[in-house]
Order: structure tokens, then sequence, then C-alpha cells
């Protein structure tokens, strides 16, 4: 039996969640970027890799000669792979003026890709918003056309930094992965999570090993504690917490933008000048920001106390009460990037230990 | 690899016939030009379409006219801001697209053999007409009918013509209030919230299907929970910014509810869960 078939069998699979031993493949750090490449140049994908780019901001990008150098392997990357699935900006359809009527063209448009270098919480994040886009009353066929033709190959943290708190959601366990490369002297162990890893196989690099998953990552400071926490701050709605902590906020953003799960957009026409065809672009948009509810009759989260606090209770309460996960996979991005300095863990703390409502 | 068409494409529909109700809405009938489509369109009262002014947007619009009508649909639209302006502009022979419907609509099913009052104020009149339809269409199977409405002015008073064929059938209360009264005003004045005091109606075995403004709605739920309703007896539509209609853009939602897909019609006993201030 290879291990292509013995990681469909349940039995197998039973094991591999409940032992510390599983099968896998070794993979030396010197061959990381020519195995990048590979699947590049032989096995035809684009790959995606995290990078520091030329502002010095460390993002995902595709693999080139000229970023191949600035491969990021340290820590998670300051920008998510979110735009991967959720483009800052993309054209839903094309409207083309056809005498009275008009032809709709979809958009569509796809190339192969692998991510390298997801860290566990990002493949969390990717299992949220796969809740959203694949299975909420229906799909949405942009994020699901994307998602089908992306391979993910997970990297291992071993120093959290000091704003991440992923133990706190369990999410600091990677899972949802087609491989996952295990940080080891001189290189990785590779894990296989699915059955699609086949297409990441690589006989050059891929070495038989007695090494296995054990993992030497140190426990993050930071830390949450989320059971309960949707309950809790459902009662807590009228808290004063929110009002005190919205005090600070600048309604910037900042914190939506660069969260791997934030996934809200608008959608919008627009002429093409000096024609009759128009296009319709699907946009981020933000719960910070107040024209986010604005209807005729009114603004329906008019003060900024409303907005933070819709933030943080889809994250920590909303999502749970409707997929069973929460909406936040305890990046830490979104107190990285917050100029004001808030901190949705501080917020639900807080309101912990001083809560309102409570029995 | 297989490709998963847009659940957000319109389909295209053309506009057969528009009718000026007041001087700032129009109904217009609208009908797919797939025929196939448009013999597959079924719909109950309270569910919504999104309307596509091509090159202008798409926007949330109840079907104002009756289920049980096959060979067409009707939009009755308020020219408020960019899209709803653009589309009173088009006419007869005009094509939009339309999505849908979607959302959950008035449980009528359930009220078989109950008494119905149906309260609307304003533009909310659009949804409730399809529902009046569709119960007047079958009215042996339901107990007494009450339609409260109210709106600003008389010339602002939609579908006129209706209301007064409803007021002139058996068994249908019809009580009509405008907040600002002509002197040739004949009706009601005032508030219609004022109305639910005045009027006479049974508790028992009733439901009040609301659709309007939201400060209309909030009054009228506490009227009627004073007057000994349920909130299980109670049914609200609610209005909320949309951009999809189908639960994945984040606009509609009100804690773990998406008005899109969960509403936009929700039971008295959801409303009381739900944090509709600045929620
Ligand atoms: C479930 C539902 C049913 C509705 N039924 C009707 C109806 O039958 N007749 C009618 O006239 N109106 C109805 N509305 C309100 C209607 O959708 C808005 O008046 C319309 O979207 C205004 O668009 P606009 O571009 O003209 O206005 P603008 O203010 O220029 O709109 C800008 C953007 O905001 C959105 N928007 C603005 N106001 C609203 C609003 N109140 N609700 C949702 N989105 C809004 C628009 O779709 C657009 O994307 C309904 C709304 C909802 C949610
Ligand atoms: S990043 Fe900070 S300041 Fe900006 S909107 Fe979010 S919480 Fe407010
Ligand atoms: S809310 Fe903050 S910590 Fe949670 S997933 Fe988003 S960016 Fe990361
Ligand atoms: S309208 Fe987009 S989620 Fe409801």
């Amino acid at each position: 039996m290879n291990i292509f078939q013995a990681s469909n069998c349940p039995a197998w699979k039973f094991l591999n969640d409940f032992c510390v031993i599983v099968l896998g493949y070794f993979l030396k750090k010197k061959n990381l970027l020519p195995y990048l490449e590979f699947l590049q140049e032989e096995n035809g994908l684009q790959a995606i890799v995290p990078v520091v780019n030329s502002n010095g901001a460390t993002c995902f990008e595709e693999l080139s000669k000229e970023n191949s150098e600035n491969l990021f392997l340290d820590s998670k990357a300051f920008f998510s792979a979110k735009k991967f699935f959720l483009p800052n900006r993309e054209r839903e359809f094309l409207f083309e003026k056809k005498a009275a009527s008009f032809e709709i063209h979809e958009t569509i448009k796809h190339r192969h890709k692998v991510l390298f270098g997801l860290r566990s919480c990002d493949l969390h994040a990717l299992n949220a918003l796969d809740k959203v886009f694949l299975d909420f009353y229906g799909y949405d066929s942009l994020y699901r056309n994307k998602r089908n033709t992306v391979l993910t190959i997970g990297l291992e943290c071993l120093k959290p930094e000091k704003n991440c708190f992923c133990e706190s959601f369990g999410t600091s366990k990677p899972d949802f992965f087609d491989l996952f490369f295990w940080e080891k002297k001189d290189g990785f162990f590779v894990e296989i999570g699915s059955p699609e890893w086949e297409k990441l196989y690589c006989k050059k690099f891929f070495e038989k090993t007695r090494e296995n998953r054990n993992s030497q990552k140190e426990n993050c400071s930071l830390k949450l504690e989320t059971k309960n926490i949707a309950e809790l701050l459902e009662k807590n709605f009228e808290n004063p917490v929110w009002e005190k902590e919205s005090e600070k906020c600048l309604s910037c953003s900042s914190c939506t933008q660069i969260c791997p799960t934030c996934y809200c957009f608008a959608i919008e026409d627009f002429f093409i000048p000096g024609t009759e065809d128009s296009e319709r672009y699907r946009e981020w948009d933000s719960c910070q920001l107040q024209q986010f509810t604005r209807i005729n009759a009114g603004i329906f989260r008019q003060s900024r106390k409303s907005r933070l606090r819709q933030f943080v209770m889809h994250k920590l309460s909303f999502f749970r009460q409707q997929h069973n996960v929460h909406l936040c996979v305890g990046c830490g991005r979104c107190i990285d990037a917050c100029p004001a300095k808030i901190s949705l863990v501080e917020i639900a703390s807080q309101i912990q230990k001083n809560p309102i409502g409570a029995d | 690899m297989h490709q998963f068409e847009s659940p957000l494409k319109p389909e295209l529909a053309e506009i057969i016939r528009v009718k000026e109700e007041t001087p700032f809405l129009k109904t217009f009938t609208v009908r797919f030009l797939d025929k196939k489509k448009q013999k597959q369109f079924s719909f109950i009262p309270g569910k919504f379409v999104m309307a596509s002014v091509f090159g202008f947007g798409e926007m949330p619009i109840s079907i104002s006219s009756s289920p049980y009508q096959k060979d067409s649909l009707q939009l009755t639209v308020n020219a408020v801001g960019n899209i709803s302006r653009q589309m009173h502009l088009l006419g007869k022979g005009s094509v939009v697209g339309l999505r849908g419907p979607f959302g959950r609509g008035y449980p009528i099913q359930k009220f078989r053999k109950k008494n119905i009052i149906f309260f609307s104020g304003g533009c909310g009149m659009a949804s409730m007409r399809s529902a009046v339809y569709a119960v007047n269409a079958k009215k042996e199977l339901f107990g007494k009918l009450f339609l409260f409405h109210g709106c600003k002015s008389p010339q602002e008073l939609l579908f006129a013509e209706d209301i007064a064929k409803w007021e002139k059938e058996q068994n249908f209360n019809v009580f009509v209030s405008v907040d600002k009264p002509t002197p040739d005003w004949k009706g009601n004045s005032g508030f219609v919230t004022d109305l639910i005091d005045k009027v006479d109606f049974p508790v028992e075995n009733t439901f009040v299907l609301m659709c309007g403004p939201q400060a209309m709605m909030n009054i009228a739920i506490e009227k009627f929970r004073k007057h000994g309703f349920k909130p299980e007896q109670i049914f609200a539509s609610l209005e909320r910014l949309m951009h999809c209609g189908i639960g994945k853009c984040g606009h509609c939602n009100i804690g773990k509810e998406y008005v899109c897909v969960h509403g936009p019609v929700f039971s008295g006993s959801e409303l009381e869960k739900m944090h509709l201030r600045e929620g």
C-alpha cells in the first residue's frame, strides 16, 4: 500500500490523528527553493510564497527569479494570503450592451496554484472562509473556483510572535492542508494531509525518513480564555467596555483589512467610459466604516462603539453561533496593525473580568 | 477543472409595463426573457429579488405582485438614490437584471383558519400587497382579515385602487391613516400606529404581518404586545443594506442572523433576541 492509499483509509486517518508517528517524507532545507521551482516548472503550478517585498513588508507573492532570495520563513507574514482567494478588487461581470438588451460575461480566470508557507493559523483561517463561501446558503463561484485550484503547503512556527494567541483557539494545531512542513534540523518533515498531495510529490527531493512531526514549538505568551466566550459576549452587548475602548478607535479599518478571516465586500457597477457597457466589481468593505450599514433611512451602526463591537463580536461570538468555529484564529495581525493599539484580546479579557448580566 | 457558475449572475428581464403609483413610486411589471425561467419562477410573499440596472448597480426589491401571477412579476420602486432613480427613467422594453427570489417570506401556510392583520407603512405596502393577494385568493382558508396602512399624505397612498377594492370585500376590515391629511381626505388621520388602540380586533388566533419603517414597527410591536399578542404571533420584515442577497457580503448582518437569508421576515420571538439597535 502506498502512502496515498493509506492517507485515504479511515483507520489510518484515525491513527494519524491520535499518534505522534505519521507517514511522511523528509525535505532538506537546501532543497526547499529547488523544490518550489520544481513545482513551478515541472508541475505547472504558480508558486505563491512568503517574501519580504520591496517595501520591507512581509507578504505572499508569486515566486520569481527576483524575489527568490527574499523568501521569508522566520515567522508568519504580516499580510496573510487572503487576497489570493478574496482579491482586494475583482471583476464579477462585464455587461455588454447588445441592441436593446445585454450580454453578460462572467469573469472566469484561474491558474493552478500552490500556496507555500501558510502557518497553522492561516490554514484555519481558510477553513473559516470555506464555511462562508463554499457552503452557507449556497456557494460563491469566484471563491470556489479559486479554492478548487489551490494546493496548500503549511509551515510550522517554532517561535510565536508577541501578539500570537493561536493556542487559545486550538488553531495552533495544523489542519486543512495538503502538505505540512514541520521544522527539523537541516530540513522539514513533510506530513501528508489530503489525497490531493500527489500533485505536490517530488521524487527527486522527497526522501524516506524515520523523522516524525514532534513539535518543538514554544507556547504563546498571549492568552485568551475562549471557553463560553461566544455566550459571554452575547450577554455583554451593553458592557461599558465597548464604549471605553472605542474612544481610541480611528475607524481606519486596518484591523479588518489585515485580518485573514475578514471577508465582507461591496459590489458596485462602473460604466466603461465612452460606451454603454459596464462592469460589476467586488471590493473589500469593512464593518468599521460608517457607510457599511447606510441605507436611505439612516445608518444602523452610527457610533464607533457599535462598529468596533461588531468586529469583535463577529469574530468571537456571532460566527461561532453560526458555524461552530470562531472567526478569529488568533494570528494577532489586527493587534499588530492597529494604530490605536486596540486589542480584541484585551477587550474580551476586560469583559471577562467585569461582565454584566452574569447569572 | 469544472467551473462553477456564479450565483450572482443576473437573469435578463424585460419591462413590459410601468405604472406611476405616486410621485416617487412606480410599479414595473417585468418578465424574464428566458421563458423557462419565467415559468419556473415562484416565490412566497415577503421574499425579494436583487434588481440590476446595468451600469448603476443592484438593489433588493420586494415582489409586490401575487404569487399566483405566473406570466410576469411586479416590482414597486421608490426613487430614492442612484439605482432606483435610474430605474424610474426606464420604460417599456428596457432590459434589467433579476436574481432571486431570496430570503424567507411570511409563513402564510401557518395562518390557515387564523385571523390576519396586515400592517404596513409607506413603501412597506409593496411586499404587503403580495401577501394580501396570496391570502385573498384563498380567502375561505383564513379567518377575519384586517389591513392597517399608513402613509405621509393622501397623494402618497400606494395601491389606492387595490385598497378601495379590499374595503368593499366581506370579512376584510381596511384602515388607512395619513400623517398629514388634505382637506378632501375622508379617512383616518394621524400615525397608523394610533389605530391599534382605536380599532377592535381579535387577539386570539390572530397573526400580525408587518412591513415598514423600523420606527413604525417598533411602536406597533410594542402596542400589539400591550394588547396581549405574544411575540410568536407577530412577523416583521426588516430592512438592511444588502449587496449580495446570498449571505456572503456581510452587509445585512445582525448578530448571528443575515437578513438576506434568515430574513427579511422574522418572528417576534426572533426579533426579541436580535440586537436591532446598533447591532
Ligand atoms: C428586503 C428588502 C426589500 C426592499 N423592497 C423594496 C421595495 O419593494 N421597493 C423599494 O422601493 N425599495 C425596497 N427596498 C429598499 C431598496 O433596496 C433601496 O431603496 C434601494 O436599494 C436604494 O438604492 P439606490 O441606489 O436608489 O439608493 P442609494 O442610496 O444611492 O444606494 C446606494 C447603495 O445602497 C444600497 N441601499 C440603499 N438604501 C438601501 C435600503 N434601504 N435597503 C437596502 N439597500 C439599500 C443600494 O442597493 C446601493 O447599493 C427594499 C430593501 C430590502 C432590504
Ligand atoms: S485598526 Fe484599530 S483604529 Fe483602525 S478601525 Fe480597527 S480597531 Fe479601530
Ligand atoms: S481578528 Fe485579529 S487575531 Fe483574529 S484572525 Fe483576525 S487578525 Fe488574526
Ligand atoms: S446581502 Fe450580502 S450577506 Fe446579506
